[in-house]
């Protein structure tokens, strides 16, 4: 009986395993080619799930079939105008032949090695052949917007409007392939060779593109020089809007005072000559009554106290002194 | 037989006792794991992927869920209903109660961006996304989050490329989140990867650090240039209303000196026609009278007269000791 039990638990271990190696599961994300002594055999099976084998002498061999990243390294490359850029570019690309990939690079370190090279070297090919501003804008837009802008200055400088250029300066040359085209060149380009390994690049991303140092050192001189222009410039038009405003001041309280002064001298002319008129009207009428009765009150009035007088007995006043 | 009574009787025992027991335990055993294995809870802001051999089966929402152990059924579970968020040019270190603190030390590889003339620019920013389909997400690329940071980058660098420093760091920060937004959902439509962008928020956005100061001396010049404006203008206001004032009492003024010196004209005119009128009358008295009337008052006033007969000649005017000392 205990023969019998170790024959029986013996024998299910191995048709375990021969039921087990007939089969294999297949995960989603997943793609797997079926070897025989080494041998692939059929087409890579990329469905998920459970598939059949020949036990013992097929072999699966797994490859991922989702999306891919390459990260690239740094690079410093010179544009075609001679500008000392850093590249940072990272790439997506999957396994579209399992066969090929398997045949030409084994697996992803493999590929990541082969990405590496390919996708540097046509990254630097393609951005050593263009100007830096190719790698930078995507389009032209911000030509037009310039000019409309400069447009708009214009219109409103015409107008009279007071207004503070304050852009920023810089290089502002038209673009003629642009930065999405640029990627697409280098995918272009790596694809006709990734294709032999069973690789399709999705795409390359310039991820990152700055100024070597030296380079940005230099923009940022610039960009330092050209604000403290901006602001010697803005305080100079506000000491002249000040002086304006001052300008005005004195020329209006100029006016003002004077106009009063004007007016007001007007005003006393005219009735200095209509009393000079209500006068002659009335006294032209007796002319000595008036000449007498007027040099009595001034008399009276000029003729001070403590004045010394000397008065000669011949005087009107004085006659019956005699 | 041989083989079994080699056996030490403690051994034995032990076998004796596991033969005894042996099928309802080993079942037991596997029923414990079959039920263990055979439910799973899916959290309210999750969403479950259910794989059954390796194959993709269903999602499961939120709720108790069953599934068939021994491996045979894998449940992963993905936050979907969560809006997830990745910086860029900085990172959120703590999440106190009171206050969050940020970090942006050591990430100006990640922040500085070339601008569309060829200038430099500081932008800080996150992206918040949501995962829009959890079996996607899982298995149709190697490392979703790492595609979404790369995109994230390139994407931003591509919209602030196309735009001026001056727009970056003022009137562009709605357009460039906008554009990003749309920029970043297309790439990652095209990597079928479940992402749904939700938003691109522009955090600070600077001139490089090297450069700020003199940025904000053209602000402080702005600054003073209204104040300048307004200092003048204020002047202004203070001193013209009050000459306008000034101006007015002048010509009141004058408008008063011609009434009264008309007014005067006429009384004096008046009086002197109605005096005159009676002297008419009786010229030569008149005349007397007033005269002498006049002298009167004249002389009531002198302290100091010195009448000189007409017929002393050469006489020379005597003057009083203090007119001399004076």
């Amino acid at each position: 009986m205990s023969n019998k039990t170790l024959v029986t638990i013996l024998g299910s271990i191995v048709l375990l395993l021969l039921i087990n190696s007939t089969f294999f599961i297949l995960t989603e994300g997943q793609q797997a080619i079926v070897t025989q002594f080494g041998k692939p055999v059929g087409q890579p099976i990329t469905e998920a799930g459970i598939h059949l084998k020949k036990p013992l002498v097929q072999e699966i061999r797994y490859v991922d079939k989702r999306i891919l990243n390459w990260d690239g390294f740094p690079n410093q490359i010179p544009t075609k105008d001679k500008k000392y850029i850093k590249v940072d570019t990272t790439a997506r690309w999957r396994v579209v032949d399992a066969l090929k990939f398997i045949q030409t690079v084994q697996n992803e370190q493999g590929a990541k090695a082969r990405l590496d090279t390919i996708l540097d070297g046509y990254t630097r090919d393609v951005i050593s052949g263009h100007n830096l501003v190719e790698a930078v804008r995507n389009s032209n837009s911000i030509l037009k917007k310039i000019e409309e802008k400069k447009a708009e200055i214009k219109k409103k400088k015409e107008a009279g409007e007071f207004i503070l250029e304050e852009e920023v300066g810089g290089e502002i040359a038209s673009v003629d392939v642009g930065r999405e085209q640029l990627s697409q060149m280098i995918v272009k380009l790596a694809d006709k060779e990734l294709e032999a390994l069973g690789i399709k690049l999705i795409d390359v991303q310039l991820r990152r593109i700055s100024y070597e140092q030296s380079v940005e050192k230099k923009v940022y001189e610039r960009m330092i020089s050209e604000r403290q222009r901006i602001a010697q410039k803005i305080r100079s038009i506000g000491k002249g809007e000040k002086a304006k405003i001052e300008g005005r001041l004195s020329k209006d309280l100029k006016e003002i005072e004077s106009k009063a002064y004007r007016l007001a001298e007007v005003i006393r002319g005219k009735a200095e000559a209509k009393a000079a008129k209500i006068y002659a009207d009335s006294l032209n009428r007796d002319p000595k009554f008036y000449e007498f009765i007027r040099t009595m009150e001034a008399y009276k009035k000029s003729l001070k106290g403590d004045s010394k007088f000397l008065l000669s007995s011949e005087s009107e006043f004085l006659k019956f002194l005699k | 037989m041989q083989y079994q009574k080699t056996n030490p009787p403690e051994v034995q025992k032990v076998l004796d006792f596991i033969s005894h027991l042996k099928y309802p335990v080993i079942l037991g055993v596997i029923i414990l794991f079959g039920i263990t294995g055979s439910y799973y809870t899916v959290q309210p802001d999750e969403e479950a992927v259910v794989i059954r051999m390796g194959r993709h089966l269903k999602n499961t929402q939120p709720g108790l869920h069953f599934k068939i152990p021994f491996g045979i059924d894998d449940v992963t579970k993905v936050k979907t209903k969560i809006v997830h968020q990745a910086e860029f040019g900085f990172r959120t270190t703590s999440v106190s109660s009171r206050r969050t603190t940020y970090s942006s030390k050591n990430f100006d590889s990640e922040s500085l961006m070339l601008t569309g003339d060829l200038n430099v620019a500081e932008v800080q920013w996150v992206v918040q996304y949501q995962i829009s389909d959890p079996f996607k997400f899982l298995f149709k690329t190697s490392d979703p989050i790492t595609n979404i940071r790369d995109v994230a980058e390139s994407i931003m660098r591509r919209v602030v490329g196309d735009k001026l420093v001056t727009e970056v760091l003022t009137t562009g920060r709605v357009e460039i989140a906008d554009n990003g937004k749309l920029l970043m959902q297309e790439v990652l439509d095209k990597y079928d990867m479940g992402i749904s962008i939700k938003s691109i928020k522009l955090q600070d956005v600077n001139p490089p650090r090297m450069v700020q100061a003199s940025f904000n001396d053209v602000n402080a010049a702005k600054q003073e240039q209204e104040k300048m404006l307004n200092q003048a203008e204020e002047s202004y206001n203070r001193i013209i209303p009050e000459a306008r004032g000034k101006a007015n009492k002048l010509v009141q003024e004058a408008e008063g000196f011609a009434s009264e010196i008309i007014n005067r004209a006429h009384g004096n005119a008046e009086r002197f026609s109605s005096l005159a009128k009676e002297y008419r009358k009786a010229p030569a008295i008149t005349r007397k009278r007033i005269y002498l009337e006049t002298m009167e008052k004249l002389f009531e006033k002198m302290d100091d007269i010195t009448i000189i007969d007409s017929k002393v000649k050469g006489l020379l005017p005597v003057f009083s000791k203090e007119g001399v000392t004076k």
